[in-house]
């Protein structure tokens, strides 16, 4: 008879524990607090990510015409120094 | 008895649950550090973005100024070509349509037409003075076209070399064909060019003692053409040196 009633009292006891300290939980309202900031991070990250790849074809374009401009000099001076001689 | 056994099996389970479920749940203290890590996290990602975004702002900027830039300097150089670009491009893709279509021939049909080969050249030198032909787009293209013409050009030398080796050339009438050998080298199946008698004289030496007289049937052998050997220069410089002489002593 006194075991069984020890461990009842044991097991109250711990269950009482347990529910106590579901009070030290966040709430729904933090919870969503935190995925919501999480969601901000992960939003970051991608702008992040497609303003690099913008830069990257940017610098891209802009080396392209670099290239262009160069060659265009170079037939303009030729085509200047062709049209003195004659 | 039994009733304190049911009680504690359902003591034990709602144990179990609770247990379980907590397990899963976060504390308050793991949010707070959650929430301090990720807030740190996103207020850094901001300014990261902030200043990508500015870069890419000023990349803009200089990515329109290069455009302006460009288009300026085409502008002059069109200026400069004034309305020529479109026949000179024109005069190209004349000569190169001429070059393809006598790449496509064999190497007797392109002997047959080798005057347009000269013609596609004499095309060529025209547009190389043109000062367009510095522009290098069109610097190249004439390189190209020069490289095949002087390949053309090659075929038929060696198409001729080819028939030349063991040709001979059966004399006619001074009468009929003018044939002597000086008429004979300058004609074109022959060697095209009369300083290069000669060869067909030197060639011959067992039928042609003396180079002013050949005689109608007679089967010459025709050497391939080329610069005159030493040996022929040497017979020719004989050939005018008794010549001299035999004038001044008549």
């Amino acid at each position: 008879m006194k075991k069984p009633m020890a461990f009842s009292l044991v097991g109250f006891a711990m269950m009482a524990m347990v529910l106590t300290s579901c009070s030290s939980k966040p709430s729904d309202q933090e919870l969503k607090q935190l995925d919501d900031l999480k969601a901000e991070v992960t939003s970051l990250q991608n702008q992040i990510s497609a303003a690099e790849s913008e830069k990257a074809a940017l610098q891209k374009a802009i080396a392209d015409k670099d290239a262009q401009l160069a060659q265009c000099m170079k037939d303009k001076d030729a085509v200047q120094q062709r049209l003195k001689a004659q | 008895m039994k009733l304190m056994n049911r009680l504690n099996l359902v003591v034990l389970f709602v144990l179990i649950v609770s247990v379980g479920a907590f397990s899963q749940e976060m504390s308050k203290d793991d949010w707070q550090r959650q929430m301090t890590e990720l807030t740190t996290k996103r207020d850094s990602l901001k300014n990261v973005l902030t200043a990508v975004q500015n870069d890419v702002a000023n990349l803009k900027k200089q990515d329109d100024d290069k455009a302006a830039a460009v288009k300026k300097c085409s502008d002059e150089l069109a200026t400069l070509i004034g309305n020529q670009e479109a026949p000179f491009d024109a005069l190209l893709t004349k000569i190169e349509n001429l070059i393809n279509d006598l790449s496509h021939l064999s190497n007797q049909d392109l002997w047959a037409r080798r005057a347009d080969v000269d013609t596609a050249q004499s095309w060529l030198d025209t547009a190389k003075k043109d000062p367009l032909s510095a522009v290098e787009k069109y610097a190249k293209r004439i390189q190209d076209d020069q490289s095949k013409l002087d390949a053309l050009k090659n075929t038929i030398q060696t198409t001729m070399a080819a028939a030349q080796a063991g040709m001979t050339y059966t004399v006619g009438t001074w009468a009929r064909d003018r044939d002597c050998l000086w008429n004979i080298a300058k004609k074109p199946k022959i060697y095209d060019n009369a300083f290069l008698w000669p060869k067909i004289w030197q060639g011959n030496r067992d039928q042609i003692k003396n180079p002013d007289l050949i005689y109608r049937g007679q089967k010459l052998q025709i050497p391939e053409k080329g610069e005159l050997s030493k040996a022929e220069r040497t017979a020719l410089r004989s050939y005018w040196s008794k010549k001299k002489t035999m004038m001044q002593n008549p």
